[in-house]
């Protein structure tokens, strides 16, 4: 294999970010420098109402992709800062009538973080392990709520595999339970269609640079519904109703609102180019010996492949993939090595762990990446299996 | 403070080194295998297999067959490069941290390295035995 190449860079880590759309920059750069809408909102001048407006615009944009009430939209600095107020908020809110919640082992460390400092409180965490296919079953949340059981937070789609939840059935079971019911959607927003005025949902976390917008934004919804409160973790001039103080990052939540009209109009239209992309990718490399999805694609996000090879030392591949740029999800920190862990809550071994690749795709991504991309594999799986002791022949 | 994602995490050197990995693979069949060794590491998995053809005293040829890591890869594919050539005793001469040093290899991935340093001792010993075997 030439491990040697000219040809650009070819994006395939949607999962992790995505480039800013055009129309988004546009929209932000309309409120930067002394001609823009650059006021602090909070001031009661022309320029601060001025930039007032603009932000309540963008809460409209976001309301109206999720289908919910402007007003329970909450901005933060991102799906990090989100997910840490709905759960230790939610958490420290009701630690009065009971101090049990429920996650998974497999969601992305903001949410792991985020009940490991809960049980340090002296919180009760309960983290239910998935089943073979990735998913949360529900006889075993049924079984593990209890009667202090105050709060249940999973994510709608994995950060790692794609595997996306059924957040309907959780939000009914939580509903029934009176249970506050907290959704990740940082890699679903803008892609999946979620109707929040149907959905059994209690708080969900996004964020802009997953859907095409800057990165330093995020939102939480918070149901205006009765029992729904939470504790703010940000203390100040009491911004966003008391509940995330600091002053209002214009610029970047015009962006998010931006980001969030195009993903309303472009959604559907981006799935089914995400579908064809991953259907692409995989009739390419199905064929090579020992390859293994870490998710059933039927149960997954089409803008996700995660794949294992057998024999195959991870950090290795993904150098020897350069220019593709892929994602190892937490799998091979090019220091540590470690394996990642929600493939080892989905019954993976280290080595196949290890071997991981997430391929992420976008809307700009075309078919002849994805071609390059299946040469480019195919031959560095090819090239590490024949330096591999594995294959040696004997003397 | 350097945030850390802004560094890349391999040298010049190392990138080199995996992109050409001239050493790697078998012997020729030729030889018929050569003189054999390998070591294993357990906590990685990491594993190199070494095989050698020396003459009188010297290491005429040293390939490597691998599983690991792009620092272990070029660890290896720089150690044979070196070895090759020169007396027996590189085997057991062989200086991680030396090495590691000339191919800016981060510390955490020390453990990792010493499968390398196993292997070219296992591998020497191998020789030495051939030899009193033939003796």
């Amino acid at each position: 294999m030439n491990l040697n190449t000219n040809q650009a860079m070819v994006y395939l880590d949607y999962a992790a970010t995505t480039p800013v759309d055009p129309a988004v920059t546009d929209a932000m750069s309309a409120c930067l420098g002394a001609a823009g809408t650059f006021g602090n909102p909070a001031s009661i001048h022309s320029a601060g109402r001025q930039a007032g407006l603009v932000v309540e615009a963008a809460r409209d944009q976001l309301a109206g992709l999720l289908n919910c009430q402007a007003r329970e939209l909450i901005f933060t600095s991102g799906a990090t800062e989100s997910v840490n107020l709905a759960v230790i908020g939610t958490a420290r809110f009701r630690a009065g009538r009971g101090k049990h919640l429920i996650t998974m082992p497999t969601e992305h460390k903001a949410a792991t973080g985020a009940f490991a400092a809960l049980e340090r409180e002296g919180f009760d965490v309960s983290y239910l392990m998935p089943d073979e296919r990735g998913l949360l079953p529900l006889d075993d949340l049924k079984h593990a709520i209890r009667d202090d059981t105050q709060l249940v937070s999973v994510m709608h789609v994995n950060n790692e595999t794609g595997v996306i939840q059924d957040i309907a059935s959780i939000g009914e079971l939580c509903r029934r339970e009176d249970i506050l019911f907290h959704v990740d959607a940082a890699q679903s927003v803008g892609k999946l269609a979620l109707d929040l005025s149907t959905l059994p949902v209690d708080l969900l976390s996004l964020t802009a640079h997953k859907m095409y917008g800057p990165k330093g934004v995020g939102a939480l919804y918070l149901s205006d519904r009765p029992g729904c409160h939470i504790e703010p973790l940000i203390h100040g001039g009491g911004q966003e109703g008391g509940l995330r103080s600091g002053t209002l990052a214009v610029h970047q939540i015009v962006g998010l609102g931006a980001a969030a009209d195009l993903a309303r109009s472009r959604h559907v239209e981006d799935l089914a180019h995400l579908r064809r992309l991953r259907e692409r990718l995989w009739a390419g490399i199905r064929r090579i010996a020992g390859i293994l999805p870490n998710a059933y694609l039927e149960d997954s996000f089409a803008g996700v492949l995660n794949v294992s090879v057998e024999e195959i030392d991870g950090e290795s591949l993904l150098l020897a993939l350069e220019p593709v740029c892929v994602g190892t999800g937490s799998a091979c920190n090019s220091k540590s090595g470690e394996p990642s862990y929600v493939l080892r809550a989905l019954g993976r071994s280290d080595a196949h762990a290890q071997s991981a690749i997430r391929f992420s795709f976008g809307r700009d991504t075309t078919a002849e990446e994805i071609d390059f991309t299946v040469c480019r594999y195919t031959d560095a799986v090819k090239h590490l299996r024949a330096i591999s002791p594995a294959g040696r022949k004997t003397a | 403070m350097k945030p850390e994602s802004a560094t890349d995490p391999y040298s010049k050197q190392v990138r080199r080194l995996f992109a050409n990995p001239v050493h790697a693979g078998p012997l020729p069949d030729e030889y018929n295998g050569g003189v054999v060794a390998e070591a294993t590491e357990s906590e990685n998995g990491a594993r190199i297999v070494l095989s050698a053809v020396v003459n009188g005293d010297t290491i005429h040829l040293l390939r490597y067959q691998i599983f690991g890591c792009p620092h272990l890869i070029a660890a290896a594919e720089a150690f044979c490069d070196d070895a090759e050539g020169r007396p027996l005793d590189a085997l057991i001469d062989m200086n991680i941290s030396t090495l590691m040093e000339g191919l800016a290899i981060p510390v955490e991935k020390t453990g990792r390295l010493f499968v390398l340093e196993d292997a070219a001792k296992a591998l020497h010993i191998s020789v030495s035995e051939s030899r009193s075997t033939e003796d």
